[in-house]
């Protein structure tokens, strides 16, 4: 099977699943066992008839529960996401908004995480029960479960405010205004726009976030890359690769790393989709305005079209990761091909 | 990839030279804030944030001292009269008052200020329920024409709904005034990248949960303010905006926690704010025997009121709380002197239970969001009603409950026992008539019209039509003394709020409606 057919196959059973999770996420959005009215509605304006009256014709609440599943799947084939109920604003335009903020966090964060996870999840297993092998350990045990909230505070009090050396909380300095938006990543507008000073602050303010969120994904994917090369130093295949009289740089890399990958790619993919939807913590402490405070802040207002806007939008996240992942392993493992 | 950090860190010294250079040309001043507002629509303002960017972008015809409730200022209004009756309210406006695009200030503007607020029918629109029209009589005078006597009407013409935006301008971009504007007017997504008013600051930009900024009016018909930008940065966590003001990237933190009151007392370079808030926390026993049980009985409500610790309670809360003689916060003209509480009398709440028929107590659950509230912690506070509660034999279970699934219950009157809080919706005593029977808050006690003494109902029509300050304040007198003894409620404290800014910073004051006129700060 070509890599095209493969991809098509992937994408035509991603269409089921994506209406799927639509009907999940719009039947639990629905169950809760409150109002979206007492959400949005003051005190006062909650007890006037005529406010609530024109509340429910304006965002469609008086109508059947499956005439709004229908008119929902109907406006989002015609790309309308609906208007948020809590600010106001169209849906799409708010996942545009906020997306971006937290594709350029969560991307910095999972390279953070790849730069300290596969090296050292490599040498831990090259170099087994020895010092680094020990000190590797406990730095992922360390990643893996220090909670997210002491250590973004912690690395705050540290690297802004007694050593200065990184900037605080924002994706920028307060004073300097965000490049012309194009992608919306601060790092890549700035380079569009040839702005180098926004750039370099843009990349500083990005550091300590990036560190806090890959954290976690450094330990899982450091533990993960040891366990695999072990299962794969083991095998007969690097033995022969040794007789072979190959450099052992080359018998590590080449034959021990690329084999060992395969989970290490499943666990990869699977960190970038929670970091792209699960950042809320750390976007709160460092300011961030990216789209895991908007699904908190949505919920807590039960605004259904935001909710069901934000749902997709991880649907759709994941189905994209599992792809890339899926390819990967396309052409990682020829025995997929078969 | 050593050099390659240095080569970050020297261009980041650079531009924070860089960046300091251009903030002493241009005065700028950064508030850190957990950013709770959404939109910037002022006549469809209903969310306490919005009021510090309003404050510094709108006026409306009257106005608080900036460090109090306690009297209503001429504004936008030079002078006003009201008649006799006290249902014509006629507003003579200042004739120096510029938009800030230059277009002068007429009755005009404010006729359609006020009427797309009402006819919006959004969250504020039932704060002009007593107003029947308002006119313009010439291009300087305003006739404001009411239902009813209504004597808070001027403490709601304070609120940022009433601010008064540019007529003109708004039409232009979809705004109306007309009957219909509730699905006409499409004006509202405008005002958050722009602004129509007459206040010292125009909004630059605004950029949802990061920041908002707002730039010197040229046109300000007032005293020019000192600094030439204010950014208002999205800071969501109190802890954060703690290191930012530490470091000296915000001048202000407007949500210091309790807790961190005493962290920055000890840095002399910070200073702190500390004042009681206007919101109410307070405890619900419904009237109805069927959902209320034994505190449905007035005598068993009184003992409740008699077995609280209250001087315990307020220790939950920190610096800058008070409790309340009854159900009037204080600050609002109308409450009687919080001296006149009431205090614990373990003796007295006995013996009530005992005249009630429950000499031995019994036993009940108490109903509350879970939830902190500007650092209140509601589980907390539960748990001292609970346990001062079992000193007389109640036996309380506390029940925790999700916030919005607990407000449902709570508006719906289903709650027997429960512990809530109330925000003011206008600062004038007349909002806490709804704590009176067949108010918003006496109806989810079910305290009605038919099941409620002559008496309390007597004083609250009286209180409602009464525009006579002195006559007013006895009647509110006589109705706090009434809660005192019977009622479905009990107060418990009013929480502190905290502030901390660089103690460089001249002009900083608190009012409970806008929080800080930004307008007013300087170096």
């Amino acid at each position: 099977m070509s890599l095209s057919m493969y991809l098509l196959r992937r994408l035509i059973l991603a269409v089921p699943l994506v209406i799927g999770i639509s009907l999940v996420a719009f039947l639990i959005a629905n169950l809760v066992p409150t109002d979206p009215m007492a959400a949005n509605l003051g005190e006062r304006a909650a007890a006037d008839p005529q406010i609530v009256a024109a509340f429910r014709a304006r965002w469609g609440l008086d109508e059947p529960l499956y005439a709004q599943y229908f008119t929902y799947l109907r406006n989002l084939l015609q790309g309308d996401m609906g208007t948020s109920i809590r600010t106001r604003r169209p849906v799409l335009d708010e996942l545009l908004r906020y997306m971006p903020a937290t594709i350029e966090l969560a991307t910095a964060g999972i390279l953070v995480a790849l730069i300290i996870g596969i090296p050292m999840g490599v040498a831990s297993a090259v170099w087994r029960n020895r010092p680094i092998d020990f000190v590797s350990r406990i730095l992922s045990l360390i990643g893996v479960s220090a909670p997210v909230f002491w250590l973004a505070l912690v690395a705050l009090l540290v690297f802004y405010l007694r050593l200065r050396i990184l900037p605080g909380p924002g994706r920028l300095d307060a004073v300097l205004a965000a490049p012309p938006n194009v992608t919306g990543l601060y790092t890549i507008d700035s380079l569009l726009a040839r702005r180098w000073d926004l750039f370099s602050n843009a990349v500083s303010h990005l550091i300590l976030p990036a560190i806090v969120l890959g954290a976690f994904s450094a330990g899982l994917i450091t533990r993960i890359t040891r366990s695999s090369m072990l299962d794969v130093l083991s095998m007969e295949y690097m033995t022969t690769a040794r007789a072979k009289g190959l450099s052992e740089r080359t018998v590590i890399i080449g034959h021990g790393l690329r084999n060992a990958l395969l989970p290490v790619v499943t666990v990869i993919g699977l960190s970038y989709s929670n970091l792209l939807t699960g950042a809320v913590l750390t976007e709160t402490i460092f300011a961030w305005g990216g789209i895991g405070r908007f699904a908190y802040d949505s919920a807590r207002s039960l605004d259904f079209p935001a909710i069901m806007g934000v749902s997709m939008l991880i649907a759709l996240v994941f189905v994209i990761t599992n792809l890339i992942v899926d390819m990967l392993y396309y052409i990682l493992d020829p025995r997929i091909h078969a | 990839m050593r050099r390659a950090t240095l080569l970050v860190l020297v261009t980041l010294l650079v531009m924070t030279a860089f960046g300091g250079a251009v903030a002493q040309e241009e005065r700028v001043l950064v508030v850190g804030l957990s950013e709770d507002f959404h939109r910037l629509d002022p006549q469809r303002a209903y969310e306490p944030g919005g009021s510090l960017i309003h404050k510094a972008v709108y006026d409306t015809l009257v106005t608080f001292p900036s460090d109090s409730a306690s009297e209503i200022l001429p504004n936008l209004a030079a002078s006003w009269t009201i008649s006799d009756d006290g249902l014509i309210y006629t507003f003579i406006l200042r004739d120096d008052v510029v938009f800030s695009n230059g277009d002068p200030l007429t009755a005009e503007d404010v006729v359609f200020s006020f009427n797309r607020m009402k006819n919006l029918k959004d969250n504020p629109s039932f704060l002009a329920d007593t107003i029947a029209s308002v006119e313009a009589a010439d291009e300087h005078t305003v006739v404001l024409t009411l239902t009813q006597p209504d004597s808070a009407i001027l403490a709601k013409l304070i609120f940022d709904a009433f601010s008064v935006v540019n007529a003109e301008q708004v039409r232009a971009v979809g705004g109306t005034d007309a009957a219909d504007a509730s699905t006409t007017d499409t004006a509202e997504l405008w005002f958050n990248d722009n602004s129509a008013g007459t206040g010292p600051y125009v909004v630059e930009s605004y950029e949802p949960t990061v920041r908002t900024i707002l730039v010197r009016n040229p046109n300000y018909w007032g005293d020019a303010p000192y600094f030439d930008r204010i950014i208002v940065q999205n800071m969501p966590e109190s802890a954060t905006q703690k290191l930012a003001l530490e470091a000296g990237d915000i001048a202000i933190s407007m949500d210091v926690a309790p807790d961190q009151v005493s962290a920055f007392e000890a840095n002399p370079n910070i200073t702190v704010f500390s004042s009681r808030s206007d919101t109410l926390i307070f405890l619900l026993m419904n009237q109805d025997p069927e959902i209320g049980g034994p505190l449905s009985n007035p005598r068993v409500q009184e003992a409740v009121r008699y077995a609280l610790d209250y001087e315990g309670l307020r220790l939950l809360s920190g610096t800058g709380t008070e409790t309340p003689a009854a159900m009037v916060p204080i600050g609002f003209i109308g409450a009687i002197d919080p001296a006149e509480a009431l205090t614990r009398d373990l003796d007295r709440a006995r013996e009530l239970l005992a005249e009630a028929g429950y000499p031995d107590g019994f036993t009940t659950d108490l109903r509350y969001p879970d939830f902190n509230y500007i650092g209140t912690e509601f589980g907390l506070v539960a748990q001292k009603v609970q346990a001062d509660l079992a000193e007389v034999g109640i036996t309380v279970n506390l029940v925790p409950e999700e916030f919005q699934t607990s407000l449902d219950a709570y508006r719906a009157g289903q709650q027997g026992f429960s512990q809530w809080l109330w925000n003011p919706d206008y600062h004038d005593a007349l909002d806490y008539v709804e704590f009176l029977p067949a108010g918003v808050v006496g109806n989810r006690a079910n305290w009605t019209d038919e099941n409620a003494d002559p008496e309390i109902l007597a004083l609250r029509d009286a209180v409602r039509v009464e525009s006579n300050l002195d006559v007013r304040n006895e009647l509110f007198r006589q109705i706090q003394l009434y809660e005192q003894e019977s009622g479905p409620f009990a107060p418990l404290f009013q929480p502190g709020v905290h502030f901390a800014f660089d103690s460089a910073l001249q002009g900083f004051n608190y009012n409970s409606q806008w929080r800080v006129n930004l307008a007013l700060l300087s170096y």
